[in-house]
């Protein structure tokens, strides 16, 4: 086995003739935290969901958990749930209790009888500290709970790394504290995460690394302190003073 | 100050006051209203008078409404004939093995209204378990019943199967049609396309005529089959080609997050299509798919072409005899009632279905 959580090495993607991520070379070892930022259209997204193949890379080696990510169908199922993912937009399932949406996965996925899984998903909700709702459906909810729902739904396939997928951007700026909290104890609890976000407190706060992302590039890396006091490239510069001029 | 009472007035009217504003604002108003109101009056007298004061009932008073001169309804044709159709050409004797066939089904479509059955798993059995029923008890040659081959049914029993058996055949066969018309493989998802487009421009009757009379010139002997049953299949590829579409319709509605969300959580394909994307396209698709039942009860009456009685054309031969042909208007107004009772409470069915599934939505 190896210490990387995520390889990923000259790797490159397209939509059609436009060329999205180029010649991107990352490692993120376990238990690391990774904050990805950059201005809109820069591919940052994409390269998330690549990781675990929403989006289909052209070039290049990426491996999660020395697992290589191929064609092979049996790779990309177990990479998806050793990789549990938020998204921007929450997307739990409608249909479904908060609770009947943490314990889906596990039992048809995971094979884990019913009890168990009801057991585990009501441990992480009450981690998320959303307990009382478990029998509600996610349109009776907050967006910020939803986002909570969503965190508890992906941590309860035990996955070994974490993908945010801008997870604060849809959420009415008085509710962004508390996604933000159950992330931070995430963090604090070793788990390895990689987040595309803005909301650079938290990146000072618990990042490792801080990537800058431009037109599909890799700019510039380094530890939160260097990122953000003294940033080498002019691009960097030019975002983080908008980002800090709000 | 007056225009402000005048809008309390307004809020909260009297019945009266409520009457008088709709219908009697003004002149025009008034007249407009007393002569809808009589004409009104007019028809729903000619009609009382026509289907009850008038009205010959019992049976075997046939020579009664020959004689009748207030021109009544015969309601005695249905008195006597309405065997003929429930059952068809059913033997007189085994008839009460086709009307327990029929409450066999009816019970089925109402269990399947209590939500304990609406599960992948419980739905299809239920059905699949009620339609082996039926067809044990129509058909015999099993547990001591006599045999009654398929040229002997007809009537109300032959439509509920012609329509159970499309159902179930269709409604299947619609999902895969569904699955493959959006299969990312784009040879596959084209020629479903194709095939889905061809079917649907050609018109139902014309599809039965194949898969009855064509059909038995091109197929091997083994694989000719009764004619019913080739004619069901014909119309539940029919029903199938309308059914995907819409199917496809209410999977087009879901966000794209609904299958990525399932796809990052480590679901494969079929835990995602029977759990994620299926449950919530039936949801959307709802309205035109009780829809798409009704129209398909009421074409099955097209079976009569190719020769099968069905509860439309054994209304017809009901009183077609010499004793009873003054008796057709009575006699298709019965068979409207029977496709009424059936029509109407899949439509209510289906509004309620609507409000239950609404809950929890957005």
């Amino acid at each position: 086995m190896t210490d990387m959580a995520i390889r990923i090495a000259s790797m490159n993607k397209y939509y059609g003739e436009f060329h999205a991520l180029k010649n991107i070379n990352l490692e993120v070892a376990k238990g690391q935290k990774v904050v990805i930022c950059g201005p809109s259209g820069s591919g940052k997204s994409t390269l998330i969901r690549c990781i675990n193949r929403l989006e289909e890379h052209r070039s290049g080696i990426i491996e999660v958990n020395g697992i290589e990510l191929n064609d092979n169908v049996d790779n990309i199922d177990e990479i998806r749930r050793e990789a549990g993912m938020v998204f921007q937009n929450f997307n739990l399932f409608p249909h479904m209790t908060v609770l009947e949406n943490c314990t889906l996965a596990p039992i048809l996925a995971r094979k884990i009888d019913r009890a168990e899984a009801e057991a585990t998903g009501m441990q992480y909700l009450e981690r998320v500290k959303i307990p009382e709702q478990a029998h509600k459906y996610p349109g009776e909810l907050s967006g910020g709970q939803q986002q909570r729902v969503a965190i508890a739904r992906a941590l309860c396939m035990a996955p070994e790394i974490m993908l945010f997928d801008e997870p604060t951007s849809a959420l009415d700026p008085e509710m962004i504290s508390e996604v933000l909290d159950v992330m931070v104890g995430l963090a604090k609890d070793g788990m390895t995460m990689v987040c595309v976000t803005h909301e650079m407190g938290f990146a000072r706060q618990v990042a490792d690394r801080v990537i800058f992302m431009a037109d599909g590039e890799i700019i510039e890396q380094a530890a939160p302190g260097d990122f953000f006091d003294n940033p080498q490239n002019e691009r960097t510069k030019a975002f983080l003073s908008q980002i800090v001029g709000h | 100050m007056a225009h402000a009472d005048q809008n309390i007035g307004s809020l909260q009217p009297s019945a009266l006051m409520h009457i008088k504003q709709r219908y009697f604002a003004t002149r025009f108003d008034t007249v407009i209203t007393l002569i809808c109101a009589a004409l009104a009056a007019w028809v729903l007298w000619g009609l009382i008078n026509w289907a009850l004061l008038d009205a010959t009932f019992g049976a075997n008073r046939g020579d009664v409404c020959r004689e009748d001169l207030h021109g009544g309804a015969c309601w005695s044709v249905v008195a006597t004939r309405w065997r003929i159709v429930l059952f068809g050409l059913y033997p007189f004797e085994e008839q009460w093995r086709s009307a327990i066939a029929c409450l066999v089904m009816v019970f089925v479509a109402v269990l399947s209204c209590v939500p304990w059955f609406w599960s992948a798993k419980r739905l299809p059995i239920l059905w699949i378990a009620g339609f082996a029923i039926f067809y044990v008890l129509m058909r015999g040659g099993w547990f001591g019943l006599v045999e009654v081959t398929e040229q002997n049914w007809g009537g109300l029993s032959l439509t509920i199967f012609i329509f159970a058996a499309v159902s179930l055949l269709g409604m299947p066969l619609a999902i895969i049609f569904a699955l493959l018309r959006r299969s990312k493989l784009p040879w596959i998802a084209r020629t479903m396309a194709l095939v889905i487009d061809t079917i649907r421009s050609l018109p139902l009757l014309s599809i039965m005529f194949t898969f009855a009379i064509v059909l038995p010139f091109v197929l091997p002997g083994w694989a000719i089959g009764d004619k019913l049953y080739r004619v069901i299949v014909g119309y539940a590829l029919f029903f199938a080609c309308y059914q995907a579409e819409i199917i496809r319709g209410g999977m087009q509605a879901l966000p794209a997050g609904q299958e990525e969300a399932a796809q990052a959580l480590g679901l494969g394909y079929w835990h995602r299509i029977g759990y994620i994307i299926l449950p919530q396209a039936f949801r959307n698709a709802l309205p035109p798919t009780i829809n798409q039942f009704v129209i398909t009860f009421k074409e099955t009456s097209l079976v009569t072409i190719i020769g099968f009685f069905d509860v439309m054309a054994s209304g017809r031969a009901a009183s077609g005899t010499a004793d009873w042909n003054f008796a057709t208007i009575e006699m298709y107004v019965f068979v409207a009632l029977i496709f009424f009772v059936f029509v109407f409470s899949l439509s209510r069915y289906g509004a309620y279905l609507e409000r239950r599934l609404g809950v929890g939505r957005r």
